[in-house]
C-alpha cells in the first residue's frame, strides 16, 4: 500500500521541498536568534567562564 | 569553596535528597577521576592509531613486509586503523571532554557515578574486541562499521543506555537553567550516533562472528553512506564543535565571540549534515534524484561550518598576543583551520564534476587526513594539554615538549597531506587520460599506481612526524602524572537546586496590541518574539526531541523513497543469487578486506567503461549483502573480473602478486592456498541469504555441502588442465576464485542453458547489457538452471 503511493509520487521534487524545509526553519531560527537580547547573549557566552556558581539561574 | 581529599569517603560527591526548599544550598563536587580515565585513554590509544596508521602505510609501500601473514596484511590492518582512530582516540578524547564540560556547565557531577564507570570500561572492551577480531578478519565489510553484530549490540547498549542515560540524567538533574551550546552539540552527537548505528548494523545472524546486512546492494550502499558520512559529521565534527566552545573560551579567557551566530550554526548544521551522505556515492548505481540531493546539501554545508570556524577563530579576538605563547591556543587555531579547510573541501567534493575526478583517488586520502589529523588531533591535543595540569593537579612536566609537539605535528600534517594531494590528481587526471585515438593512455591500471609509490613514502615520513608528536606528549603527560599530589583536592561547590516551580519570563507583548488589526496579527507577532525557543533551551527532554526530529526527518526524506520506489532499483532478468561456494568465497573476500583496495563499480564514463567493460546498473548487486563498491582503488576494478583471467592465474596472484602483476603493491595471499574450506560451515551463509530473500533450490538448502564440494571440484579441475597444481579443491583460494569468476558476469548472461563454461580471457564487458525489468523481486529459477548455474 504504502510502496504503491510512494512509487507513485513525482519524487523528482523532493530536493525543491528539502530546501524549502530548510530556508524555512533557517530563517526561523535566524531571526528568532537576531531577536535575542544583548544582556541575554553577553550571559550565555560567558557560562563556560565560570565554573563557581554566581547565582541560581 | 572548600575543598576535601579525592579518596575521602565523606566527601560531598551529590545530594540524593530532593531539597526541602528551592532556594537550600546544597554541597557537591565534580567527579574529574572519570575524566583521568577518558583522557589516559585517549592518549594510549592515540599513539596506538597512529602507530597502526604508520604501520599501514609502511606496508602500502612494501608489502613484501608482511610475509604472507595474514592478521597483518593492509586490507585487514586498515580498519583497524580506521576504527583506532575514530573510535578510541577520537571517541575517549570526546568523552573526556564532555564528562568534564558537562559536570561543570550543569554545575552538577554526573548523574551516576557506576555508569561513569560502566561507560568508561565497556568502551574500552569495545576498543580490545576490535582490536582482536579485525585482525583476525571478523569484519562486516562496511567502512567504520566493520565490528560484527555481538560488538555493535555492546556498542548500543553502552553508548545509548549507559553513556546517554548517564548524560541525560545529569542534564535533568543540573543547577545551572540555561543549556549552553556546547550541550546542544552533546545531545545531537548521542542521540544521532545511536541512530545510525542502531539502522546501519541491522543483521540477520549467520553465526555467532558473522551477520548479513538487511540491506542489499544499492539501498546497502545508501544506508553504509548515510552512516558513514554522518559518523563523521555526529562523531567527529559536533562533538568537536561542542568541545571547542567550552574549552576555546576556557583556554583564551574570552567568551563565545557570537551566541547568536552559535545558534544558527548548530541547527543549521545539525538539519543539513545528515542529507548529504549521497555525495559519496555520485555517479554510482544510487538513483539520480538522492545523488542530486546530496550534492545540495553537501554545498549548503559550507554555511555553518564556516560560522564555527569563524565564530571560534573570532573569539580569540584580542587574545591573539596569548596564541604566540601559549601552545594550547596554538592547537586549536590551527585545528579550527584545518576544520575551516575540511569543510570548504568536502562541499567541494560533493560537486558531481570535481567528484568524477577524485573519487576512489588518494584525494579522498588527503582529505580525510586534513580533517582527522588536524581537526579531530589537534583539537583533542590541544583539550588535553589544558587539561593535564588541572586534571592531575600540577604544573605540565615540559612546556618547551607541548611547543615541540606543535611543531612537530603541524609539518607532519603537511608532509602526510600535500604529497598525498598530488598522488590524488594524478590519479585522477592519469585514470581518465585519453590519446590521439581515442584509447586510454595509460591502459595498465599499475602503471599508475607505481607513479603515486614515490609519493607514498612522503606520507610515511609526514606519518613518522605525526606519531613522533604523539609519542612527545605521551611522555610529557606521563611525567606530569608522576608529580601528582599524593591525594588529589576536591573542589566543594554550593548551589541550590533548580526550582521546579521556576516561573519563565513573561510571554512577551505583542507589538501590535494597540493596533487596529486582526488577532491572528497579534498571535503571530508573538510567535515571531521566539519566547518558546528560549523554553525550549531550558528543556533537555523536549530539547532531545527537537535534535532528533530533525535528524529523522531529514534521514526519513531519503530512505523511503529509496527503499520503496521500485523504478530506483530495477531488477535484471539474469542475475541470479551467489552460488554457496560463490557465498563462502565472497565471505573471504570480505574477511581479508579486499574492498580496501578494490572496488567493484563502473561509472558511466568513457574512460572507465574502456578500462573495466560496461557500466555497473543498480540490479546487478541485489544480492550483494553487504554492497562491495568501495571507495578508493589502490588496485583495479573487479565489477567485470568474472571470466577475465583464468582460475589458475588467480591461483597464482595470491601466491605471488608481484609475480603475474609486476609492480603490484598487493600482499601475497599464500594462506588462502594452504588454508583448507570448511564445507561444513558453509550454511549458515547459504541459510541467512536464503532467510533475506534469495532464491536457492531444495537441493543447495539441503546439500549446500555437495553443491559446494561440486563446483570446487570444478575450479581445481580447471586449474589442473591449465598447468596448475593438483588437489585444491578443498582450499579457500577456490572459494575465492568461484566467487571473482563470478562477479558482473550476469548482466551478459543469457538464460538458455548451455553446456560448462570455464574461464575465458574475453572481456565480459564487450557484449550488450541484457534487457531489465521492474519485476519487484527476480523470478524464481527452475532447478535445471540453478544446476546450470552452478556449475558455470
Amino acid at each position: 500500500m504504502i510502496r504503491d503511493i510512494v512509487s507513485f509520487l513525482d519524487y523528482s521534487i523532493c530536493a525543491e521541498v528539502a530546501l524549502a524545509l530548510f530556508v524555512g526553519t533557517f530563517f526561523l531560527i535566524f531571526y528568532g536568534a537576531l531577536r535575542l537580547s544583548r544582556n541575554a547573549t553577553d550571559k550565555f557566552a560567558a557560562i563556560p567562564l565560570s565554573d563557581e556558581v554566581e547565582e541560581p539561574r | 569553596m572548600e575543598t576535601h581529599a579525592a579518596n575521602d569517603p565523606s566527601q560531598p560527591r551529590d545530594i540524593s535528597e530532593p531539597s526541602q526548599s528551592s532556594l537550600e544550598l546544597e554541597r557537591f563536587s565534580y567527579d574529574d577521576g572519570i575524566v583521568r580515565l577518558f583522557a589516559t585513554a585517549t592518549i594510549i590509544w592515540g599513539l596506538v592509531a597512529t602507530l597502526v596508521g604508520l604501520i599501514v602505510a609502511v606496508i602500502l609501500v612494501m608489502p613484501e613486509l608482511t610475509n604472507g601473514l595474514p592478521w597483518i596484511s593492509f586490507g585487514r590492518l586498515r580498519p583497524l586503523h580506521t576504527n583506532a582512530a575514530i573510535f578510541a582516540f577520537a571517541g575517549n578524547g570526546i568523552f573526556a571532554a564532555i564528562y568534564y564540560s558537562t559536570q561543570r556547565l550543569c554545575k552538577a557531577r554526573m548523574w551516576s557515578d557506576v555508569l561513569s564507570r560502566a561507560h568508561f570500561w565497556g568502551w574500552q572492551l569495545i576498543i580490545v574486541l576490535a582490536a582482536i577480531t579485525l585482525p583476525l578478519g571478523y569484519s562486516q565489510g562496511r567502512e567504520y562499521a566493520e565490528l560484527e553484530w555481538p560488538i555493535d549490540i555492546l556498542i548500543a547498549v553502552v553508548w545509548l543506555v549507559i553513556f546517554g542515560g548517564n548524560f541525560l540524567m545529569t542534564l535533568i538533574n543540573r543547577r545551572e537553567r540555561h543549556m549552553y551550546v556546547a550541550l546542544w552539540f552533546y545531545i545531537a552527537t548521542i542521540v544521532t550516533v545511536a541512530v545510525l548505528h542502531v539502522f546501519n548494523n541491522l543483521v540477520i545472524p549467520a553465526g555467532l562472528l558473522k551477520g548479513y546486512s538487511v540491506y542489499a546492494g544499492v539501498q546497502d550502499a545508501f544506508m553504509q553512506w548515510w552512516y558513514g558520512h554522518n559518523a563523521v559529521a555526529f562523531f567527529l565534527t559536533t562533538p568537536f564543535l561542542g568541545l571547542m566552545y567550552y574549552f576555546l573560551p576556557k583556554a583564551a579567557d574570552r567568551p563565545v565571540f557570537s551566541y547568536k551566530l552559535s545558534i544558527i550554526h548548530f541547527w543549521s548544521l545539525v538539519f543539513i549534515y545528515i542529507w548529504a551522505g549521497p555525495h559519496h556515492l555520485h555517479y554510482t548505481a544510487l538513483p539520480e534524484w538522492a545523488s542530486t540531493l546530496g550534492m545540495l546539501f553537501s554545498l549548503m554545508l559550507w554555511m555553518p561550518s564556516w560560522g564555527g570556524m569563524i565564530n571560534g577563530l573570532l573569539t580569540l579576538r584580542g587574545a591573539w598576543h596569548k596564541v604566540a605563547a601559549d601552545p594550547v591556543l596554538k592547537f586549536f587555531v590551527v585545528g579550527v583551520t584545518f576544520y575551516g579547510m575540511s569543510t570548504f573541501e568536502g562541499p567541494m567534493l560533493s560537486i558531481k564534476s570535481v567528484n568524477a575526478l577524485s573519487h576512489y583517488t588518494d584525494w579522498t586520502i588527503a582529505h580525510v587526513h586534513s580533517g582527522a589529523l588536524g581537526w579531530n588531533g589537534f583539537m583533542t591535543f590541544g583539550m588535553l594539554y589544558w587539561l593535564l595540569p588541572r586534571i592531575f593537579q600540577t604544573k605540565m612536566w615540559n612546556d618547551k615538549l607541548v611547543s615541540w609537539h606543535f611543531w612537530v605535528g603541524t609539518i607532519g600534517i603537511l608532509a602526510y597531506i600535500i604529497p598525498i594531494y598530488a598522488a590524488g590528481l594524478m590519479q585522477g587526471l592519469m585514470w581518465r587520460a585519453m590519446d590521439d585515438t581515442g584509447n586510454l593512455k595509460y591502459p595498465e591500471f599499475i602503471e599508475i599506481t607505481q607513479s603515486i609509490v614515490p609519493l607514498w613514502w612522503f606520507r610515511v615520513l609526514g606519518g613518522l612526524l605525526y606519531v613522533a608528536g604523539v609519542v612527545m606528549m605521551c611522555v610529557n603527560a606521563l611525567m606530569t602524572w608522576m608529580g601528582r599530589p599524593a591525594k588529589y583536592e576536591v573542589p566543594v561547590h554550593t548551589a541550590p537546586r533548580l526550582s521546579k516551580t521556576y516561573k519563565d519570563e513573561p510571554a512577551p507583548k505583542s507589538d501590535l496590541d494597540d493596533v487596529p488589526v486582526l488577532d491572528l496579527a497579534k498571535k503571530v507577532s508573538v510567535f515571531a518574539k521566539m519566547g518558546w525557543h528560549r523554553r525550549w533551551e531550558r528543556l533537555p527532554v523536549t530539547f532531545t526531541v527537537l535534535t532528533t526530529l530533525a535528524v529523522i526527518v531529514a534521514t526519513l526524506f531519503e530512505v523511503i523513497p529509496t527503499f520503496l520506489i521500485r523504478s530506483n532499483i530495477p531488477t535484471i532478468a539474469t542475475v541470479k543469487p551467489y552460488t554457496p561456494l560463490e557465498l563462502a568465497g565472497r565471505h573471504i573476500f570480505v574477511s581479508e578486506g579486499c574492498f580496501n583496495c578494490h572496488s567493484q563499480m563502473i561509472r558511466p564514463m568513457v574512460a572507465e567503461t574502456k578500462r573495466y567493460g560496461e557500466y555497473s546498473k543498480p540490479g546487478e548487486f541485489i544480492y550483494d549483502r553487504p554492497f562491495q563498491w568501495g571507495s578508493r582503488r589502490i588496485g583495479p576494478d573487479l565489477a567485470r573480473e568474472g571470466g577475465r583471467q583464468s582460475s589458475y592465474w588467480h591461483w597464482q596472484h595470491f601466491e605471488y602478486p608481484d609475480v603475474v602483476s609486476p609492480g603490484s603493491v598487493m600482499p601475497s595471499y599464500r594462506h588462502l592456498l594452504e588454508d583448507d574450506l570448511v564445507f561444513e560451515k558453509i550454511f549458515p551463509h547459504v541459510e541467512a541469504a536464503h532467510f533475506l530473500g534469495a532464491p536457492y533450490t531444495e537441493e543447495e538448502l539441503t546439500q549446500t555441502k555437495e553443491v559446494a564440494f561440486r563446483q570446487a571440484e570444478q575450479i581445481a579441475a580447471e586449474i589442473v588442465g591449465q598447468g596448475g597444481p593438483p588437489n585444491t579443491f578443498n582450499k579457500q583460494a577456490i572459494a575465492l576464485i568461484a566467487y571473482l569468476q563470478r562477479v558482473g558476469v550476469d548482466l551478459n548472461r543469457t538464460e538458455t542453458p548451455a553446456a560448462e563454461t570455464p574461464a575465458t580471457d574475453a572481456p565480459a564487458g564487450d557484449s550488450p547489457p541484457a534487457e531489465t525489468s521492474t519485476d519487484e523481486q527476480p523470478t524464481p529459477e527452475t532447478p535445471d538452471a540453478e544446476t546450470q548455474e552452478a556449475g558455470a
